[in-house]
């Protein structure tokens, strides 16, 4: 590696926020699958690498029956794998993590990590953004929330301002009754990123919820096309009208991994997939 | 005998000339305490400080798995962490898994199901199957085939791997009582 940085692991937040807001191109480093690619291949300027992994702060993750999902930053994926809360009350998160990249990669990387590298292709955030998860953010002027489907600002870019770092992710309690999967296609059965990511939840209260990755600059809560799936009501005649519409709803570009037009039809076969596949456990 | 050269596919660390962190840590049972270059990956900690060149580079980017080992008890790519993250942690590389002289039996599954051809992946298979077999000591085809999917081999195929580790896993059950 060429890079050059000076390694500060701080041991409480406001140390950590201080750092960071003081000093030029400082980076922060959990489980560092993401940063470590980008300081070998020197794509990025790093001169300060923060490693939060101390702050108490971020180490937790628990679930509240009523409250919800908390999982702090320092969470590695392969933990929300093995939780069998995630698994019982929201299985497209765990369906999501169990297909992020590799078992070694799981053991390091963050969930937290997931959302703030912000690649349009990351295999959580579409799970996260069904479940409405909201993101909180420790700062210079103090703590804030955004939700998640706010977070994601373009490529790689999100609403984390100088100094500031995500301590960790909220997610509601889904309540009984709610039913939801995640479904990706991707060019191999092994660890790839996934070409198209749809996450499908149907709330207890029978309303859809649809998130998706890798057809826009961002990951992306399809909330219009929800509404009006939501009005026509819940149907098979609806999920096949829902896989054209979806169609309307999404702007892929065409890369290594596929052309923007067979994303578009993943992305209309994987979200009819989804919503039968729920409604069937309904029946 | 001096090995310390013999890694010539091996990108060399170079050294960032920032401030050394010093370093204290447990690896195959030993104490260990220097100080580093701040920008040093774990991998080349172990190949370059401790020479223990068991520990392979190929990707160098978390992809293939030939460099994994045990940290904390958990199978990580030592490529893509820096080897001050390895503050405090306990370490085993594949040179920890013989004991005495006497390979274990994992290694001589792996021998006895010709689960290698050139052998370069086979540290990192070796230390993902041991991290499995620790925590799961009956695995399912499945759960090894999960717990494997981030090493690459790319002479033998993944089926005497397999083999072998469903071998070592039942030789273990019957002669350690796991």
């Amino acid at each position: 590696m060429l890079s050059r940085f000076k390694y500060f692991k701080p041991h409480t937040l406001s140390e950590a926020v201080q750092y960071l807001e003081k000093e030029d191109n400082s980076y922060v480093l959990a489980g560092g699958t993401d940063l470590m690619i980008l300081l070998r291949r020197n794509l990025i300027n790093a001169e300060h690498i923060v490693d939060i992994k101390m702050l108490p702060e971020i180490a937790a993750f628990e679930y509240v029956e009523g409250v919800g999902l908390t999982i702090g930053a320092a969470v590695v994926v392969n933990r929300v794998v093995d939780s069998a809360a995630v698994k019982a009350k929201y299985p497209a998160l765990n369906q999501a993590a169990a297909a992020l990249a590799s078992f070694q990669l799981r053991n390091r990387a963050t969930v937290v990590g997931n959302i703030c590298n912000a690649s349009p292709g990351a295999d959580l955030p579409p799970s996260l953004l069904v479940y409405d998860a909201v993101v909180n953010i420790a700062g210079p002027k103090g703590a804030r929330q955004v939700p998640l489907n706010q977070f994601f600002k373009g490529v790689k870019r999100t609403a984390l301002e100088r100094g500031e770092l995500v301590v960790s992710i909220q997610l509601p309690d889904p309540g009984e009754g709610d039913k939801s999967i995640y479904l990706r296609q991707a060019r191999l059965k092994g660890h790839d990123l996934a070409t198209v990511g749809v996450a499908t939840r149907i709330k207890p209260d029978g309303k859809v919820a649809i998130g998706i990755g890798a057809v826009a600059p961002t990951p992306l809560r399809l909330s219009a096309l929800e509404d009006m799936i939501n009005e026509r009501g819940l149907s098979r005649e609806t999920v096949e009208w829902a896989a054209q519409e979806i169609k309307q709803h999404i702007r892929p570009i065409s890369d290594v991994r596929s052309s923007a037009a067979y994303r578009l039809q993943m992305a209309s076969v994987l979200l009819k997939q989804g919503l039968l596949k729920l409604i069937e456990k309904e029946d | 005998m001096d090995n310390s050269k013999d890694c010539s596919i091996y990108t060399e660390h170079i050294e960032s000339g920032k401030r050394k962190v010093t370093l204290s840590l447990t690896v195959n049972g030993r104490k260990v305490v220097r100080d580093v270059d701040p920008s040093m990956t774990l991998l080349h900690f172990l190949r370059d400080n401790l020479k223990l060149f068991g520990t392979k580079e190929a990707c160098g980017e978390g992809e293939c798995g030939a460099c994994t080992i045990i940290m904390n008890g958990k199978a990580v790519t030592s490529c893509i962490i820096l080897a001050v993250e390895a503050e405090g942690a306990e370490i085993t590389t594949v040179e920890g898994l013989a004991k005495g002289g006497k390979l274990s039996i994992l290694q001589e599954e792996f021998v006895s199901q010709d689960a290698l051809q050139c052998g370069f992946c086979t540290p990192g298979f070796l230390m993902s199957s041991r991290a499995l077999l620790d925590h799961n000591p009956n695995p399912t085809d499945e759960e090894i085939i999960e717990a494997l999917s981030g090493n690459l081999c790319r002479c033998t195929g993944y089926i005497p791997i397999l083999s072998a580790v469903k071998r070592a896993a039942e030789r273990e059950r019957k002669e350690l009582g796991r």
